[in-house]
């Protein structure tokens, strides 16, 4: 049964008292109204304990209204959608909420494990370093579950997140980030030029403290005219107002990342829409309104639920007319802290004591709080409170000795703190202004300016003029004409403050970071351990981290160690804030690109063609190749691949290899060029023939290799590896545009209007006779081993036809734009039908690539010569080649160095291993003896056993030897003959028939 | 696939296969029209310190208002974009020997390079279009700064393209041929809040 | 980071790859102490904390070698040129 709202108040707030709104928290149904947060709504409901501290367990409950939340940490959602750790003072009501509590066992009321302040001594400032050393295996048996089950937030979703989320980018001029008064005005300064203007802010309604204060602007209530600004913003077409976005850091260049959460309101997202976007926003210019954060003071039993922000208390009783608790008090050491309790006490909180550590206030306030029968302490401190939810504190002041207050909610302000984060996203440092006794902004990121109480102004007026100005000067920069822009009136506000920390001489435990349990007395410890700059202090307590990032402790901290050292707090410095500003979810960073859409795959043109015929895909780099093609009764992918090599060597077989990249190299100089890219000579090829090219890097090492066929005196056409052909492409570049701007060569990739399918075998001729246009001669007096033409098929279809074979057997490659691709297989199955044709995929023809001894991607490693390969004869000699001085340096031409050679296991029924290491006989397993490595392995159906190829120290030298192959990682350890790189046909008799 | 929920634009569309033709997303009135074309397309190459007598030629051949920069100069059935200094991306819609007719325009002050399996265009109109495109771009698509006749050669969802404005709400994209599955996914994800209507001519037509 | 291309305009450093050091300039290799020079070419970089002339090359875009001066603290770059156009000797602009 859902109860009534008995803490909401009859009238006033921004909550739209008309819409009910159901949620539970810890399974017990409540209601609260649209407008509402969760912590707002608990509030009504006179819910105050909500969550369990990080350490100690001590019971917790709201402190705060916004985005420093340490405490009110709730779990949002279920399954897939499980949502641990998110602040109940910024998350939006909606219809059906389901929140729980987090880290409490078994109940939120009762918490066994709050005896954890029992054990509070071993787990105070550094006791990660200190209890946990020793011994080591205690770790996994002990410690780990211990601090698991007792230190902890919520727990990760399980499953798969439902949602879909996005990413986009937009432009503007002028980025205003925070819709508070400053924002407010700076947008509409801004958007009065004409200029493209964003406001940002991270609250579901714009307005900032003018929602959460009662100030008149201009004759009108603020949140009334922030509403009115809003709605004249929401009327410029160059405006776009982003409410629910959270802008959460500063990159290079004016871009700016935002977290938009389009549908966190809603119990699930909209159809179609997603849950959160990600934002890249890049503006010329960029005004920071981001406000400030209230600070509190650290005292005894401050953490105790019903302990909250002064600020907070005004923004429940003003926004969300909710009373926080029945009897109010204010602890503070300013005036502003004043003006929004004789407020709330305005609008209906029953306020009844304020207690002030100045002995001097001005008169306007003591006065106006006696008359309303508020009691006033100056020169006073609270020194304790009692009650597992609040119920006494006790306040000390030298005027009226100690006296026990019956209050259930406690006010606390220490003044405020600039929202400086975004400012420090370039290395910028906040510096401290004595003045305003806060950080301010230091260096701030080029093209971005600080309005309003993010840059230390805390009073309205101030605040209001210099949003104006900031966005009126951001635009006037980028040229727009200025119109004039009239600030209204607003009274003149004290913001006098003395500035006070600690109450030193408070009773129990002292928090000075409520999410991370860090006390008073912990940054005594750091401080007498040594550990005194900010940086230690943050990493020795943890004082800071986390989820609120510590926006409510860091400076209490920082000053309480200065007071211990003696140094000022400007000699103290503050740690510096890195993005984001608040979490982002990662599927937001991910937007579509997740599970099998992480990147962009490319298809074949005959990826349909092979999905008919039943073929596995592969990804290979961006593409999806058929690996093999299994037939029914077959009982493993070896089964299969072994009778696609077996078809291709007695038959004919076909393979798509469009893959490979493709590029025409046309002009005079494309000769030159090749002969400086490559280490062979390609000047000299005839028009008609293709040639087997390796290039190095110009560190000596072999960076691709591939054929390169010459169609005209002034065209040739060059592959690469599939894996390679974006580099290439690239490198080929670099030494166009770059080493040789005199060469006049055109480079264009091809890679994708060519389909280019491959046939071997030793029928293939006659099956490419019978799909070439009746005047194409494929004979071997036409078309030679390595000869290149160009010719139609299948009655008019421009083609390239290559005889180049990567098996060994008799093969051809024949390219056709690639809408053609498919009709070519498919015309290529027809005309082999009778030799029993058979595609296969990349597995069979890596078999036959390593049959034959032919080097691919696992040899072309990066790390391995021309040489090593085998291929050193290859080089000219003749000629300059890049890579060609550094291959010549004695380490790379070692004959000692692992080279490539074969193996074949002593016992023909082991099967190989790739990533098997080499060892001599008896030579003892240990990296000194280390002969190098095998690079690739299949099972040869031509030899009938498995077959290797490898890095053998000395290589071709050692054919004959033996040599171990040793595998730690599977526990095998065999030995091996070494022989010849190539297991078939080593004179070639097949490819040249 | 499985681990898709229907929240998910793309559930239950295989990953490697061509979305077929269709509506996708919220229904009603689309916001997107996306539809497949593959027209002719040849690439020309300027030869060093012929980049303005190439613009000269192909202005006199197509009348298109050619300049060496990243624009669309379209007229009739001829599209040219300018994708770097000299390089010039030709369409027609027509022109099915577009190749033999460009060598015969540019003669020995360009290399000509046959493209027009190598890609496929995707005529993208409707109100959101910017919107849409703009999840996977990293330009500025704002109609106030990309104007009617503007081409880019960008990347979109790590895919790159060349992509132009041809009219007020118009957009043509130029994508590789193998990624056209991929790029199609990305219409899908990114303009389901606002409705896509997919129309996949297939390699039949001619755009 | 953002680029400014001189064909494209101004570009997310997504669409760019990068090389290095645009100062050196690849050694005779013909000369007698080649290797040496080599060496250096190819091993030895500086790396300093200010201005850098870099090459990047624009792969999602106009596929140029671009060289640019950018400022390794701070990520601002104060030009950027086409390697075909930029003869003149790097740094006359810093």
């Amino acid at each position: 049964m859902s109860r009534a709202q008995r803490n909401r108040l009859e009238a006033g707030g921004l909550v739209d008292r008309s819409q009910v709104l159901d949620f539970s928290f810890d399974g017990k149904r409540y209601r609260g109204h649209a407008g509402d947060t969760l912590a707002s709504a608990l509030l009504a409901n006179g819910v105050r304990l909500v969550g369990r501290s990080f350490k100690y367990h001590r019971p917790r409950g709201i402190f705060s209204a916004g985005a420093e939340e340490p405490s009110a940490l709730v779990e949002l959602r279920d399954g897939g959608r499980r949502e641990p750790n998110t602040r109940a003072t910024v998350a939006e009501l909606y219809d059906g909420l389901e929140a729980t509590s987090q880290n409490r066992w078994p109940s939120l009321g009762l918490d066994v494990l709050s005896m954890n302040r029992l054990v509070a001594p071993f787990l105070g400032a550094g006791f990660y370093y200190k209890t946990f050393m020793w011994p080591a295996k205690a770790w996994e048996k002990l410690y780990e579950p211990f601090i698991r089950r007792a230190a902890g937030l919520g727990r990760a979703a399980e499953g798969t997140d439902p949602d879909h989320y996005e990413k986009a980018t937009t432009f503007c001029d002028v980025l205003v980030i925070g819709a508070g008064p400053a924002g407010l005005m700076a947008a509409l300064a801004a958007g009065r030029t004409g200029a493209r203007v964003i406001l940002a802010d991270e609250d579901f309604l714009p307005g900032g403290r003018l929602n959460a204060e009662v100030h008149e602007i201009g004759g009108q209530q603020g949140a009334a005219y922030a509403a009115h600004v809003a709605a004249e913003l929401a009327s410029l077409p160059n405006v776009r107002v982003m409410t629910r976005t959270t802008v959460f850091g500063v990159y290079d260049g004016g871009t700016y990342g935002a977290l938009e959460k389009v549908n966190d309101h809603l119990r699930v997202p909209s159809p179609f829409q997603p849950r959160h976007r990600f934002w890249r926003i890049v503006a010329r210019r960029a005004v920071l309104a981001a406000g400030a954060t209230e600070r509190p003071i650290v005292f005894g039993g401050n953490d105790r639920p019903g302990v909250m922000l002064a600020g907070a208390v005004g923004t429940y009783v003003q926004r969300f007319a909710v009373r926080p608790g029945r009897h109010v008090a204010l602890f503070a050491n300013n005036d502003a802290a004043w003006r929004g309790m004789l407020a709330a006490q305005a609008a209906g909180a029953n306020v009844e004591a304020i207690v002030d550590v100045r002995g001097d206030v001005a008169s306007v306030l003591t006065e106006a709080a006696k008359a309303k029968d508020i009691r006033v302490f100056t020169g006073a401190r609270v020194i304790a409170t009692h009650g597992k939810k609040l119920r006494t504190i006790d306040v000390a002041s030298a005027e009226r000795g100690h006296e026990r207050l019956y209050i259930d909610t406690l006010a606390v302000s220490g003044g405020w703190s600039p929202a400086v984060h975004l400012t420090c996203h370039h290395g910028g440092r906040p510096v401290w202004n004595e003045a305003v006794a806060a950080f301010v902004p230091g260096a701030t990121p080029p093209g971005l300016s600080v309005a309003g109480a993010a840059n230390g102004s805390f009073a309205l007026g101030a605040i209001l003029k210099e949003g104006a100005q900031q966005g009126a000067e951001a635009a006037e920069a980028l040229g727009f004409p200025v119109p004039p822009l009239d600030v209204p009136h607003t009274s003149e506000e004290s913001t006098a403050l003395q500035p006070f920390w600690h109450v030193a001489d408070s009773k129990g435990a002292a928090f000075v970071d409520l999410q991370n349990d860090v006390t008073a007395k912990d940054v005594g410890i750091a401080h007498r351990e040594g550990f005194r700059s900010v940086e230690h202090l943050k990493r020795y307590t943890t004082l800071g981290m986390a989820t609120d990032q510590g926006r409510t402790s860091n400076v209490t901290g920082l000053a309480i160690m200065a007071e211990l050292t003696g140094a000022s707090i400007a000699e103290t410095g503050t740690t510096i804030f890195r993005p984001p500003y608040t979490p982002v979810s990662l599927g937001a960073l991910a937007g579509h690109h997740r599970g099998k859409d992480f990147r962009p795959v490319r298809l074949t043109p005959t990826h349909e063609w092979a999905a008919k015929l039943g073929a596995v895909f592969v990804e290979t780099g961006p593409w999806l190749r058929a690996q093999y093609f299994p037939r029914k009764g077959e009982k493993d992918w070896l089964e299969t691949v072994t009778r696609e090599v077996k078809a291709v060597r007695s038959s004919v077989g076909l393979i798509d290899v469009s893959t490979f990249g493709k590029i025409d190299l046309q002009g005079p100089d494309v000769g030159t060029f090749l002969d400086r890219v490559y280490i062979n000579t390609f000047s000299t090829l005839a028009v008609g023939k293709a040639r087997y090219g390796v290039m190095l890097r110009e560190d000596g090492m072999v960076m691709d290799d591939g054929t390169t066929a010459r169609l005209a005196p002034e065209h040739y056409v060059m592959t690469t590896t599939t894996a390679n052909a974006a580099k290439v492409y690239q490198h080929l570049e670099f030494c166009l545009q770059v080493l040789w701007p005199e060469l006049d060569v055109s480079l264009a990739s091809v890679s994708e209007h060519w389909a280019q399918i491959a046939i071997a075998g030793p029928v293939a001729r006659t099956v490419l006779s019978r799909v070439v246009d009746k005047d194409v001669d494929v004979s071997d007096a036409a078309l030679p081993f390595m000869g290149a033409i160009e010719g139609t098929v299948m009655g008019g279809v421009k083609a390239r036809l290559f005889r180049l074979s990567f098996s060994g057997e008799l093969g051809y490659e024949i390219a056709v734009p690639a809408r053609q691709g498919a009709k070519l297989a498919q015309a290529l199955m027809e005309a082999g039908h009778e030799y029993g044709i058979t595609p296969y995929g990349t597995e069979a023809l890596g078999v036959m690539r390593i049959e034959k001894g032919h080097v691919s991607g696992n040899e072309l490693s990066g790390q391995t010569t021309a040489g090593d390969l085998g291929l050193g004869r290859m080089a000219s000699p003749k000629k300059d080649y890049i890579g060609r001085v550094m291959a010549g340096r004695a380490g790379l031409i070692d004959p000692d160095r692992p080279s490539l050679v074969g193996f074949k296991p002593a016992d023909r029924t082991k099967r190989l291993r790739a990533g098997a290491h080499f060892l001599g006989l008896g030579a003892p397993a240990d990296m000194a003896h280390d002969e190098g490595y095998m690079t690739s392995v299949a099972y040869s159906p031509h030899l009938g056993h498995w077959i290797g190829l490898g890095l053998l120290k000395g290589g071709a030298k050692r054919v004959g030897d033996r040599v171990r192959a040793y595998d730690p990682v599977r526990g095998e350890e065999f030995e091996l003959e070494v022989c010849a790189p190539g297991f078939i046909d080593p004179q070639g008799e097949r490819l040249r028939g | 696939m499985a681990d898709r929920s229907s929240h998910d634009p793309l559930a239950g569309i295989a990953f490697d296969r061509l979305p077929p033709a269709g509506a996708y997303g919220a229904p009603g009135e689309p916001g997107v029209v996306a539809s497949t074309a593959e027209p002719f397309v040849a690439l020309v190459l300027a030869r060093p310190g012929k980049a303005a007598s190439v613009v000269d030629r192909l202005h006199r051949a197509f009348s298109v208002a050619l300049a060496d920069r990243p624009h669309a100069a379209i007229e009739g059935n001829t599209t040219v974009i300018g994708t770097a200094p000299g390089r010039f991306l030709v369409l027609s819609r027509t022109d099915a020997d577009l190749f033999g007719t460009l060598r015969a325009i540019l003669g020995t002050d360009a290399t000509v390079t046959e493209q027009s399996d190598g890609y496929v265009t995707f005529d993208v109109t409707g109100d959101r279009v910017s919107d849409v495109l703009a999840k996977g771009a990293l330009i500025d698509l704002d109609p106030v700064a990309f104007h009617v006749g503007d081409a880019v050669t960008t990347v979109i969802a790590h895919i790159g393209v060349t992509l132009w404005r041809s009219g007020e709400k118009s957009w043509r994209v130029l994508v590789g041929r193998s990624y056209e599955a991929s790029f199609t996914r990305f219409l899908i994800a990114s303009a389901a809040e606002y409705g896509l209507r997919l129309e996949n001519k297939g390699s039949e037509g001619r755009g | 980071m953002r680029i400014p291309c001189p064909y494209c305009g101004e570009r997310d450093a997504h669409e760019f790859a990068y090389l290095g050091d645009a100062t050196l300039t690849r050694p005779d290799p013909a000369a007698e102490d080649a290797e040496a020079r080599f060496h250096d070419y190819v091993y030895l970089r500086d790396n300093p904390a200010g201005a850098h002339v870099e090459w990047w090359y624009h792969a999602n875009g106009c596929r140029q070698w671009l060289k640019v001066e950018r400022d390794t603290r701070t990520h601002a770059i104060a030009a950027a040129r086409a390697a075909r156009e930029a003869d003149t000797p790097a740094g006359d602009a810093a």
